[in-house]
């Protein structure tokens, strides 16, 4: 028996417009999987879909073999867990009640959930912000807190939409280390961004071998490759539709986009 | 945060005791007939429909996540107005089996609405916003019906009827609050275990579908319980206005927005705050009494501004 969430061949559409096209992707423990793509590729929607949110018109997502909407909630929270983009609610709340209300799918006492919740936002660092209010957090703050709630729920398969979005640049790179730290713990993620130099801080260089890039635009999977393949900076061209180049620093690459010719 | 909770407890606890004792002086004969007979059922009716409407209130306000959810506001409260309405206008009074037909008719306007709202809340992929528009759509609609019974109405029955439409907890023995029970018991322990599913909802509704949560069961679960609840409350004391909008605020401002101390807090609070309301209503009126509506809007409007813009204060 697997714990794997695979989605065979889904199609979603809206309208006329189809929004993700044939796509099939398989994620299981110890696998790290980046989605990337431009805005509007359909990679959120994707996620939607595997949370069993949107129903395919045609195709299977499954998880552990069952199809995920015939799964209970329980059942499905219990194997996957979603860090979502949207940002915390500004009701007065605390964080370490924010964390504790995701241990739903436990059947617990409370002081059992709240000690849960106790070592996820310990987990994050975030110990110290357990009684503040989450509206008073700063964005890197929120999105550690917002974290915790997703680790609490002791899932094996992880989706992260764009765990770095409005961090600056060292709390990026403290979210990514904390992730890589997830993954070589054994979690499965799918993870959306759209930097893939982020992806470098997950892990030393060696197991970066292991980090798969997924391409989607326009709903339809282009490429599947991996974090240290040769052919990614092409890859990422065709994708955005502009020009990354490699740059190496350390024995590290980075791929920055090319400033485009200046029309005349 | 445990000492609030306590003292807020306690200062209903001591309302609710103190209520039945205001008003004219008990001395003499009549003194023991007042307190047990007209008083002491008047407190208890307050305790259960202020109770019920600020728990009701506090539910509604997490499953549409909104905090101008109501039972007026999605209609709730408009379709057991017009049922009564109806009842009151068409001079059919005769009681089935003890009961009236005015709470007949008004619990079965109250169910009829909520069956409408439930049954687009239960996709589960009804936005939140659409189920309140069309909750406000149809008050809309309903208020226009009851304006228009009134309008061709005589005027012995539209004077019933505007008493009625105001709310009142006076007109009330020990057989009514024994009929009351079994609705109201059910609703607040069922609204109450929901407590963790709705502490979920909080953070978002698809957070809470992706944390176990069956967000289209939970919705309408709350949504039909409440009206269940609130149905029987207005049947038998008419619309009351504000209870259910200002007491779950008035708790969320003071005490956080953890649904584990507001639930149970709502009820306690808005049953303290009606008994308060009724014993001035008996009291403000020489010779007479004032609709408790009037008194909960004219304490807890003012009230609940002045907690909002404190608290905007605080943030900023």
């Amino acid at each position: 028996m697997t714990d794997a969430l695979e989605l065979s061949s889904v199609t979603v559409r809206a309208g006329s417009s189809v929004l993700l096209d044939e796509v099939s992707l398989r994620l299981d423990r110890g696998q790290f999987i980046a989605l990337v793509g431009p805005n509007g590729a359909g990679k959120s929607l994707l996620i939607r879909t595997a949370l069993g949110l949107l129903r395919p018109v045609s195709g299977e997502v499954t998880l552990a073999g069952r199809p995920v909407r015939a799964l209970s909630g329980r059942q499905r929270a219990a194997r996957l867990a979603w860090l979502p983009q949207e940002a915390l609610p500004e009701d007065p709340l605390r964080s370490v009640e924010v964390v504790t209300a995701a241990r739903f799918r436990f059947d617990e006492p409370l002081a059992e959930s709240r000690r849960a919740a106790g070592v996820a936002l310990a987990a994050v660092k975030a110990e110290k912000l357990s009684e503040r209010l989450v509206s008073t957090l700063s964005g890197g703050e929120r999105q550690r807190v917002a974290l915790a709630a997703t680790l609490t729920q002791e899932a094996p398969l992880l989706l992260l939409d764009e765990p770095a979005n409005h961090l600056d640049p060292v709390q990026q790179m403290a979210m990514y280390q904390l992730i890589g730290s997830l993954w070589q713990e054994g979690h499965g993620v799918l993870c959306v961004t759209h930097d893939v130099n982020l992806l470098g801080h997950l892990a030393a260089g060696d197991a970066l071998e292991q980090c798969q890039v997924v391409g989607l635009a326009a709903g339809k999977i282009r490429f599947r490759t991996s974090l240290r393949a040769a052919e990614l900076p092409d890859r990422l061209s065709q994708l955005f539709g502009v020009r990354f180049i490699e740059l190496r620093a350390d024995e590290h690459s980075y791929f920055v986009v090319r400033k485009a010719p200046r029309l005349q | 945060m445990t000492i609030r909770i306590a003292s807020m407890v306690a200062v209903s606890v001591a309302c609710v005791c103190v209520a039945p004792f205001i008003g004219e002086s008990l001395d003499g004969d009549e003194a023991r007939f007042i307190l047990v007979s007209l008083r002491i059922p008047r407190v208890v009716l307050a305790i259960l429909v202020g109770g019920t409407l600020g728990l009701v209130g506090a539910c509604y306000q997490t499953v549409l996540a909104n905090p101008l959810a109501t039972p007026s506001t999605v209609g709730t409260t408009g379709g057991a107005t017009l049922g009564a309405l109806i009842a009151i206008m068409s001079g059919a009074s005769s009681p089935v089996s003890g009961v009236p037909l005015t709470t007949l008719a008004a619990f079965a306007g109250a169910l009829f609405v909520t069956m409408i709202i439930t049954s687009i809340a239960s996709t589960g992929r009804a936005r939140t916003a659409d189920i309140l528009l069309a909750g406000i759509a149809i008050s809309l609609a309903l208020a226009a019906a009851s304006t228009g019974f009134q309008f061709f109405s005589d005027n012995r029955d539209l004077a019933a009827g505007v008493r009625w439409s105001l709310g009142d907890l006076s007109q009330i023995d020990y057989d009514e609050l024994f009929i009351l029970l079994p609705f109201l018991v059910p609703t607040a322990l069922i609204l109450l275990y929901q407590t963790r599913a709705l502490e979920a909802l909080v953070t978002g509704e698809q957070r809470a579908h992706s944390q176990g949560v069956d967000v289209g069961y939970v919705r309408s679960l709350t949504l039909g319980i409440g009206a269940l609840g609130v149905g029987a409350c207005v049947a038998l004391c008419g619309p009351i206005a504000f209870v259910g909008l200002i007491v779950p605020h008035l708790v969320r401002l003071s005490m956080g927005a953890s649904r584990r101390i507001l639930l149970p807090m709502s009820f306690v609070f808005g049953a303290a705050f009606l008994a308060l309301c009724d014993a001035v209503a008996r009291v403000s009126a020489p010779h007479s009494e004032l609709p408790v509506g009037v008194v909960t809007a004219a304490i807890g409007a003012p009230a609940l501004t002045w907690l909002v813009v404190r608290s905007s204060r605080a943030v900023n």
